[in-house]
């Protein structure tokens, strides 16, 4: 009788723990590379995240193929030459809110988000700052970060060096619902 | 004491898996999108060294592009006399692609021609008819290609001759192809294309219909640096060739080209020996009569830059 007792609560934490789960399928990142010879813009609408409102676990995963850009022949280098997309497809984040947010109140919260960038293959820690809007039953998160292309080894060479930044800026959007 | 000491081990065994579970749940959460994905860049330009690829251009994007061909090196007009091929030009082309869609090129250009019928005016259409896909279920890419090439070389007054035109139609020949091409890694990409040229005129005695195939494949040695090869088989009437042969001395001979690529993000070099002093389909496949055994192969290069016109922003 108290074996099924507590199998029944711990079947509860079960349910419990998948409703402090929200989820965003449209995460928006876009980069920018800026010199005095071009500027490259690229935009991803498809990303995928998912962070644990308890534990303040949060994921982020993004097809590199999802990137679009003004210019095709830019997207094809992008994926075949820097990135190398059929070896590496995704980048991701895993990391932290380093902050502890109440997410059932509503409001504007700065937070930091900490952990551990792959891109290109090669993680690297990050600590970014970035903002939470919550408003009743959904979650807008967004920053901008700066990553260096060395930092994951993607190597420029010498012949476009003027063309592309060595510092990236990167932005992010993601909105969150709760997962039922 | 016991029963509850065992209920907690109990617990806490069931629960468990469950914060283990934390972050591998958070990953499962992830709604990733079905992304349907088109292999790209199964070749980086638009040719080999002598025959197509099945890449096109992207829409609105331009692709200029220069071919040169040099003198034989070795044999009998080639060595030190003409300094190994480089005092002379078989043929030169200057052309320009656009691109109308992802899939539907057009082009223009002017090549000098080899042999006696120069003066070339070409225009071709370029067809990604079958993409690639990444999961295999398409294994293969498939292009079209057509072109007609206008010749306005003066004409011959020996009757016999392949420049001896007529009538205005008599100085046209169009090419169909079919690129079959498959990317079997990033490092490795092969093409089969089964060739139709149409000559309205030729030299006496030769065929005016003629089928061909080729094969040819890049290999990447670095990054920005592959290997390119085709060779390219006419299929010529044995008659018909014995008879060209015999009366005008001129064998006919497969072409193979080999040679390295350079790609530095926007333009792509080509540096190259082959055998065939055309350049354009219209000549090098029903008019190849050099032979690598003879030392009759050639430097070649080719320059293509490629400019965007899309003015639309990404948002």
């Amino acid at each position: 009788m108290q074996k099924l007792f507590f199998t029944l609560i711990a079947l509860l934490l079960c349910t419990g723990i998948k409703a402090q789960i929200w989820v965003s399928k449209s995460v928006t990142s876009s980069f920018f590379s800026s010199t005095p010879v071009e500027d490259i813009d690229a935009q991803s609408k498809t990303g995928a995240s998912a962070l644990n409102t308890k534990t303040n676990d949060i994921i982020f995963k993004i097809n590199n193929t999802s990137f679009q850009f003004k210019k095709k022949l830019m997207q094809e280098h992008f994926n075949e030459n820097y990135m190398e997309s059929d070896k590496f497809p995704t980048s991701d984040f895993k990391g932290k809110i380093v902050e502890q947010i109440d997410f059932s109140k509503p409001g504007t919260y700065p937070v930091t988000v900490k952990g551990n960038l792959q891109i290109h293959g090669v993680t690297k820690e990050y600590t970014t700052k970035g903002s939470l809007v919550i408003t009743g039953d959904e979650a807008k998160a967004t920053s901008t970060f700066n990553v260096k292309l060395a930092d994951h080894g993607i190597k420029i060479p010498t012949i476009v060096f003027k063309q592309i930044a060595e510092t990236i800026q990167v932005k992010m959007t993601a909105i969150y619902q709760p997962k039922k | 004491m016991k029963l509850r000491l065992k209920s907690i081990l109990y617990l806490s065994i069931t629960l468990l898996p469950t914060l283990a579970f934390a972050q591998d749940s958070l990953e499962k959460a992830l709604q990733m999108p079905a992304e349907k994905k088109n292999v790209q860049a199964t070749f980086k330009a638009t040719k080999l060294i002598n025959i197509q690829t099945n890449e096109t251009i992207y829409k609105n994007e331009l692709d200029f592009r220069v071919d040169h061909r040099f003198g034989d090196i070795a044999g009998s007009a080639g060595g030190t006399k003409n300094f190994f091929g480089l005092d002379q030009s078989t043929d030169i082309r200057i052309g320009f692609e656009y691109g109308i869609s992802d899939r539907l090129s057009v082009g223009l250009s002017r090549a000098k021609g080899a042999g006696v019928i120069t003066q070339l005016y070409e225009g071709n259409l370029k067809y990604r008819l079958l993409e690639q896909t990444a999961d295999d279920k398409v294994p293969v890419a498939v292009t079209l290609f057509g072109s007609t090439t206008l010749s306005a070389a003066k004409a011959s007054t020996d009757p016999t001759a392949a420049n001896a035109f007529s009538e205005f139609q008599d100085r046209l020949t169009y090419v169909v192809q079919a690129v079959i091409a498959r990317k079997f890694n990033s490092n490795f990409s092969m093409l089969v294309m089964p060739s139709y040229v149409h000559r309205n005129f030729t030299v006496f005695g030769d065929q005016n219909d003629m089928l061909a195939l080729s094969v040819g494949g890049r290999i990447k040695i670095t990054k920005r640096m592959a290997f390119v090869a085709d060779y390219t088989i006419p299929f010529r009437d044995k008659n018909k060739e014995a008879y060209l042969e015999s009366t005008l001395g001129t064998k006919y001979y497969k072409t193979l080209g080999a040679g390295l690529e350079f790609e530095t993000g926007g333009h792509i070099f080509h540096l190259n020996f082959t055998n065939a002093t055309a350049i354009q389909e219209s000549q090098f496949i029903t008019d190849t009569n050099t032979s690598w055994l003879k030392g009759q192969y050639r430097w070649g290069f080719s320059i293509a830059r490629r400019f965007s016109f899309d003015k639309k922003k990404a948002k």
